[in-house]
């Protein structure tokens, strides 16, 4: 869609963020509070368009990152400046409300995205078709199974509006054949619609020659 | 409608004195949203469904007539028990549904708010709204129950109070709000005051004129009373309604400003929780 010169799309300056053990969190009476530089002096920038693959090991640093950058949460220092819209998948399913359908969690999730009515509608169609779930629409998404629940969350992310896409870990279920569609998917919206997405890639399960920028991070500092 | 080329900036501490509606009005139809899922998730999975609104003060009023008028004899102004105590329940339902609701937003939306991002403000917003129709249903009830008594002798005459009445409606939601914003806040980090709230609430009915009127109670005490905000609403409903019970509209003033006061501090406090309270859940 956009043929423009590439812009930067997310500016990541100094990005630090400090977890403090709550003293009272665990109950009890034990007070002794201890502190974690989750993310320390993080720098970087994403250009419009770009597919970037964030790694780490385990505690490096990534599902921070992301959600700060998904405003879950906020850095302790630093800033970050970004450009449209963000949908994000972490830990497996996006914000569904588990009492609701899987329709109703469509118009939901649209709307928190700023869409209106007639741009969620168009949308639906799509969405059951690409999760498979036609069937089940009008079913809470409390009685979905793990599968069902995955791939209605990735569908939505695939389908509902936004200019930039985060993907955390989100192939941990499904199946091979699930996951060559979401491969094909993700290079279509790249392409096609000139969408950025950020994602963790575990266990490597897409090829290499899908990013076109590698981010990692050991103990919480952007490895150059 | 959709931004597009919106530029955002995260920091670590938003501006809290900033709170633009501005801001929040692209999010209206999410707004809309919410409260038909309010609506609808109060009596999914329920097999009378809206008919529980009814039951409620229905069983609380008979209950009422019975401890607090045939026991007690508790004076009612010369109101029929009945519409006495259904007048000051109501209203002080809306007010209790309001602070429960409200406080419970971040423990209730932890799914939603720990996957994505909007206003975290437009979920209580929402909520306060969508209470409203539980009040209208409840304010029906009312007003059937008032017609029957006028065919059956009790007259009555509205005066001109009854104008403030969408203005006594807003004054609850506000302090409702208020008090439960500041207790959603609060209760994120230490659960503690969660022991407090459900029996706070129990006590605070006793300040308040639902269960007898103002005019009863020893002069000196009708001041500490009429801090609350809440007994001045009820007392201005009755007197709207019945033309008795005590008010003014400088207590009515002083309900506003105090309710104003909470709300504004209440709005503060969730505009500083909601940054990072997934930290601290």
């Amino acid at each position: 869609m956009s043929k423009n010169m590439p812009e930067t799309i997310i500016h990541v300056e100094n990005l630090s963020k400090l977890y403090k053990n709550n003293p009272v969190k665990n109950s009890g009476f034990n007070y002794t509070s201890t502190t974690f530089w989750a993310l320390k002096d993080v720098n970087f920038h994403v250009m419009q368009g770009d597919i970037v693959n964030l790694s780490g090991d385990n505690g490096a640093g990534k599902s921070t990152l992301l959600k700060i950058l998904s405003r879950i949460t906020s850095p302790t220092f630093g800033k970050i400046t970004g450009f449209g819209r963000i949908n994000s998948l972490l830990e497996v399913g996006a914000g569904f409300h588990p009492e609701l359908t899987g329709i109703e969690n469509i118009y939901l999730n649209g709307a928190m995205l700023l869409m209106n009515k007639a741009q969620i509608k168009l949308t639906i169609d799509k969405i059951c078709d690409f999760a498979g779930i036609s069937k089940h629409i009008h079913v809470p998404v409390k009685r979905y199974s793990t599968g069902m629940y995955m791939r209605l969350a990735f569908s939505m992310a695939m389908h509902l509006e936004s200019e930039i896409l985060i993907l955390d870990e989100i192939l941990a279920v499904g199946d091979h054949s699930f996951q060559q569609k979401c491969l094909k998917k993700i290079k279509d919206i790249n392409s096609k619609q000139g969408r950025t997405i950020l994602m963790v890639d575990h266990n490597n399960k897409f090829p290499k020659n899908l990013y076109n920028k590698q981010i990692k991070l050991i103990n919480g500092r952007i490895e150059l | 409608m959709t931004r597009k080329n919106q530029i955002w900036n995260i920091t670590p501490r938003p501006a809290i004195f900033k709170i633009r509606l501005r801001n929040l009005c692209p999010y209206r139809y999410l707004f809309a949203k919410l409260i038909q899922r309010e609506i609808t998730s109060f009596y999914r999975q329920t097999l009378l469904g809206p008919l529980w609104f009814f039951i409620q003060p229905l069983l609380t009023t008979s209950i009422f007539v019975f401890t607090f008028g045939k026991l007690t004899k508790i004076p009612t102004d010369g109101i029929p028990p009945p519409l006495f105590y259904l007048s000051g329940i109501i209203i002080w339902n809306y007010f209790t549904d309001c602070i429960n609701k409200t406080a419970g937003v971040f423990k209730d939306n932890l799914p939603l708010f720990s996957k994505i991002y909007f206003p975290r403000i437009i979920m209580p917003l929402s909520t306060v709204t969508a209470l409203l129709m539980r009040f209208g249903i409840q304010l029906s009830l009312f007003i059937t129950l008032l017609i029957f008594y006028r065919f059956n002798g009790f007259r009555f005459h509205l005066n001109s109070y009854i104008f403030l009445f969408p203005l006594l409606i807003i004054n609850t939601a506000a302090l409702g709000l208020g008090i439960g914003l500041l207790i959603s806040a609060l209760t994120i980090k230490y659960r503690d005051l969660n022991f407090l709230i459900a029996f706070g609430i129990q006590l605070m009915m006793y300040a308040t004129t639902v269960i007898f009127p103002l005019s009863a109670t020893p002069k000196h005490f009708r001041k500490l009373l009429q801090i609350n905000p809440v007994t001045n609403i009820i007392e201005t409903f009755r007197y709207a309604l019945f033309s008795k019970g005590l008010t003014n509209l400088q207590s009515l003033i002083s309900a506003l400003i105090i309710s104003a006061v909470i709300l504004f501090c209440g709005i503060i406090a969730f505009k500083r929780a909601e940054t990072n309270f997934i930290d601290n859940v």
